[in-house]
């Protein structure tokens, strides 16, 4: 018995020298822990939580959203959008450029400005990056620049820009691009310029310490933790009066917090960890936030576009009938109000309501506005008329919908299954249920579609690089202001491998306007183009516009105050530069 | 002993130069490429094309090939696609912070899990037996996310005793005042619920094959003598059976320290740890094929040398096994 005590005694010690030991471990971490993180709080730091770090500070390379939030407070171009309509004014530019129509010529003056390392911008920086995008092809920038023979420092503040031909995007795309510091640069270019792959080696260009004229600058990358950007004193636009707003910064600086899932950084809000989410935050947590008197919600529009495209390359998307039949059977307004629940339109057009200037909101308008059955007997009437027959129509004799049977194609051969492809639900479930609605919708009249959700890489190698494919759902979250890529989009010289006319869409006529459009240097006569390129669009229906979701996003009602609500949301310049700590 | 370390360090490059040809081999057949994640609606095609002229990827697959062995035999891994740096700058950036969490995970999990596994085998059948049993199966079981998540909710968000999520605080990183230990302390609280998930999940593993090799050698012949030499049952246990039952647990406890490099994409993501396990998952769902390629590399090569050295400290622990 004495044994027997003396064992269980033994025991218990060894059993109770783990727990202990690992209770104390944690105790210490915590107590300690608890120390440096309690005397966390510090008035004036703006705390953003994101979902990724940059990809990378070389402006060049960086191209994604998230490295477009750290350096677009970072680095500034001539001219921005402003809040109220999106229209361009005068940021680094000193008023608007004048335009000499007998030299083709554009004249920008510059504003007293300087860098976050208190030496001055001048034109020469201008000029600098001009070049440089010219002379290393710089993707997504070369496109801005290869219309314009050259750009010359009248003086230390003005620039001219001479151009070859006239070209649309000279004020919307040219004069937004992101201005580099030849001090910084040059090195840099000299240094990718002895290199066999001029532009690789210039994108691979380590730029730990990036040089802007906005109103912050980077301090401290740790990273996959955070990025630290604190306000820039140089800033050329502090104390100034700018669309109505009073310029700040008024923050001391800004912390983006990289979190790995939005659940963590919609957590991180809610607890007040964060100041404001940069993410568009999901229906599905609404109903946990939106009563928090803590949290504000912002909801604005977007310009975005997400759509169906067929495949018109091939039988049966290569007739017009066809595709504005699966358009009219289509119910947009479903799915934003039970996929989207109501955050988000309904599109008409492949330039979205937001973008307000180009957006044409005559086209035309299949199915809008009609029920199921309304919608089911206009495709039916679309089909009927252009030689489709059924073993059991959709609509019957009596002018009733049923569910239609052995759809039989104009030349009398029954139409084989086609597939939709579709991002899968885990990368986007919006676009991964509505290609299972549309599926079931196009069934009820008859046509064999299998809605088939692929890997998001696959998928675009399919769409785009091989061009295999019936039907596909994808989208578009950030579409630029300027309508050019409605040229991309549609352009017979795009329909090839990797090119951006992946529906096949071909037509002489709209080639030529969209050319035209893209030359225009009117605004106004640009607009009346492109209303027209959406009509033509819309008429042919390469693509079905299903819906544009809006962005939701959270700020903690008690930090700060002062958010400027554009399109695309409150995380812009003007928010960061008028934003003030309550 | 170093014939046989040779020959087994001689298999070991044959096996890697065969991983490298099934790596890159593996990454062209999977769905998507490079290509289309470079290029966007921004780019024209004459961009598009210069650039994958710049990047190299316009060349045959053959050549490409080549080019990677001639590489990976320089140790050269190239620059990743997507962050345009040295491969091997990325990932030793991530690196030390899979290596200490996960390493430190699988060493407090293997002591308490022997530790554990050894008292039930020691008291078979009864409660303390049954009910470390029934524990180690139960959280070996659990769905780490939700795990994880539910640590999150309770101990972060309701509690608040924890952080949510991260490595570090930025308040204390961005001090420039704030000292290694600090800084060291800091780290440390944000591991506890991370290490608490990897903790549960997996020191039920050690202690059950810590049990079972424990039961085996309880049976022997040696115990028997042991007590009946009248040795006391702790010197028994600890001296005479836990040591002999300690082989198994060596392969398991050195294999998951090996793999401890390659991090866990699911652990890393939910408490948003910066580590290789993330950048791994993201490299191979963005084609980013340098950087894919040489992380798999890295862990192809430890877990390969782990095994030869495990294969080694075998020949210490037991004198029966002799090269």
């Amino acid at each position: 018995m004495r044994k027997r005590g003396t064992l269980v005694a033994k025991y218990y010690k060894s059993v109770g020298f783990t727990c202990w030991f690992a209770a104390a471990a944690l105790a210490v971490v915590l107590l300690l822990g608890l120390a440096p993180a309690a005397r966390a709080a510090s008035n004036g730091m703006l705390r953003v939580g994101v979902l990724e770090d940059p990809k990378s500070l070389n402006l060049w390379l960086a191209s994604d959203a998230w490295s477009n939030r750290v350096l677009g407070l970072i680095y500034q171009s001539l001219f921005v959008r402003e809040p109220k309509d999106s229209k361009l004014v005068p940021w680094l530019a000193d008023g608007e450029p004048v335009y000499d129509a007998s030299k083709m010529t554009y004249t920008v003056k510059l504003k007293p400005a300087k860098w976050s390392d208190g030496t001055d911008f001048t034109a020469e920086d201008v000029v600098f990056t001009g070049k440089l995008i010219k002379e290393f092809k710089v993707p997504r920038q070369s496109s801005k620049f290869s219309f314009i023979e050259d750009i010359v420092a009248v003086d230390k503040h003005t620039v001219r820009f001479e151009l070859k031909r006239p070209k649309a995007i000279f004020l919307t795309r040219t004069l937004t691009t992101p201005i580099v510091q030849k001090k910084q640069w040059e090195k840099l270019v000299a240094k990718s310029r002895k290199s066999e792959k001029p532009l690789a080696a210039l994108l691979r260009q380590g730029v730990d310490h990036p040089i802007g004229t906005g109103p912050f600058m980077l301090e401290q990358w740790k990273k996959g933790v955070f990025v630290y950007l604190k306000a820039n004193p140089h800033f050329f636009g502090k104390g100034q009066t700018m669309e109505g707003y009073k310029l700040g910064p008024y923050i001391k600086g800004i912390v983006f917090k990289v979190f790995g899932t939005a659940d963590a950084a919609v957590l991180a809000l809610r607890k007040g960890s964060i100041d404001f989410y940069w993410n568009s935050i999901q229906p599905g947590y609404l109903e946990q936030i939106k009563d928090d008197p803590e949290i504000k919600l912002f909801i604005s529009k977007k310009s975005g576009l997400y759509y169906m495209g067929f495949n018109l390359r091939k039988p049966p998307f290569d007739d017009m009938a066809l595709r504005q039949a699966v358009a009219t059977i289509i119910d947009k307004n479903f799915i934003v109000t039970r996929i989207l629940q109501n955050y988000g339109e309904v599109l008409h057009s492949v330039i979205p309501p937001g973008n307000t200037f180009y957006y044409n909101p005559d086209v035309p308008k299949y199915g809008y506005g009609l029920s199921f059955d309304q919608r089911m007997k206009q495709a039916y009437e679309v089909l009927k008329k252009a030689g489709y027959t059924w073993e059991v129509p959709p609509v019957n004799a009596q002018g009733q919908v049923q569910p239609g049977k052995g759809i039989r194609l104009p030349d009398g051969d029954p139409m084989k299954e086609f597939v939709i492809l579709t991002p899968p639900a885990d990368y986007d479930p919006h676009r991964a249920m509505s290609g299972q609605l549309i599926q079931e919708w196009l069934r009820a009249a008859g046509m064999p579609a299998v809605s088939r959700p692929m890997a998001f890489g696959a998928l675009i190698q399919k769409v785009k690089g091989q061009r295999d494919f019936d039907c596909f759902v994808l989208g578009y979250g950030k579409l630029s202001l300027d309508p050019g890529y409605i040229r991309s989009f549609f352009h017979s010289g795009m329909n090839k491998p990797n090119g951006w006319n992946m529906s096949g869409y071909e037509s002489a006529a709209y080639d030529a306007l969209a050319t035209e459009s893209n030359n225009a240097m009117d605004p106004n006569l640009r607009r009346k183009m492109i209303m027209e390129l959406q009509n033509i669009v819309m008429t042919a229906v390469p693509y079905v516009p299903l819906y544009n979701p809006t962005i939701i996003e959270g700020v903690r009602a008690d930090r700060f105050t002062g958010w400027v609500q554009m399109l695309d949301g409150v995380g812009n310049i003007w928010s960061f530069c008028d934003i003030k700590p309550k | 002993m170093r014939k046989y370390v040779l020959k087994r360090l001689a298999q070991v490059m044959v096996i890697l130069f065969c991983i490298l040809t099934i790596l890159f081999v593996l990454f062209r057949l999977a769905p998507g490429d490079p290509v289309s994640r470079l290029v966007d609606p921004e780019m024209t095609p004459e961009e598009s094309q210069h650039l994958i002229e710049q990047l190299g990827l316009d060349q045959p697959i053959w050549k490409q090939y080549l080019i990677y062995l001639k590489n990976c035999s320089t140790g050269q891994f190239g620059y990743s696609i997507h962050y345009g740096e040295p491969v091997a700058k990325v990932i030793w950036e991530k690196l030390p912070n899979t290596v200490l969490l996960f390493t430190t995970a699988v060493l407090l999990s293997a002591m308490v899990g022997i530790s554990w596994g050894k008292i039930a085998a020691w008291r078979k059948g009864k409660a303390t037996d049954l009910g470390l049993t029934i524990a180690a199966l139960v959280t070996h079981t659990l769905f780490l996310p939700w795990l994880a998540l539910l640590l999150v909710w309770v101990f972060a968000y309701q509690l608040g005793w924890f952080p949510i999520t991260g490595m570090v605080s930025d308040e204390v990183w961005m001090d420039p005042e704030a000292g290694f230990f600090t800084r060291a302390v800091d780290v440390g609280y944000h591991m506890v619920l991370p290490l608490t998930t990897l903790f549960l999940i997996h020191f039920g593993s050690y202690l059950l094959v810590m049990r079972s090799s424990m039961l085996d050698t309880l049976k022997e012949d040696y115990i028997v003598l042991a007590r009946a030499k009248g040795l006391s049952e702790r010197d028994i246990r600890n001296k005479h059976a836990a040591p002999n039952a300690w082989l198994p647990v060596v392969t398991s406890v050195g294999l998951s320290l090996a793999f401890s490099i390659n991090g866990g994409a699911l652990t890393e993501t939910v408490f948003s740890w910066p580590g290789i396990g993330r950048e791994l998952v993201f490299a191979v769902s963005h084609n980013d094929y340098p950087l894919a390629q040489a992380s798999f590399l890295l862990i192809s090569t430890v877990v390969l040398l782990s095994n030869v050295v495990v294969d080694v400290l075998y020949a210490y622990l037991d004198p029966r096994i002799r090269y």
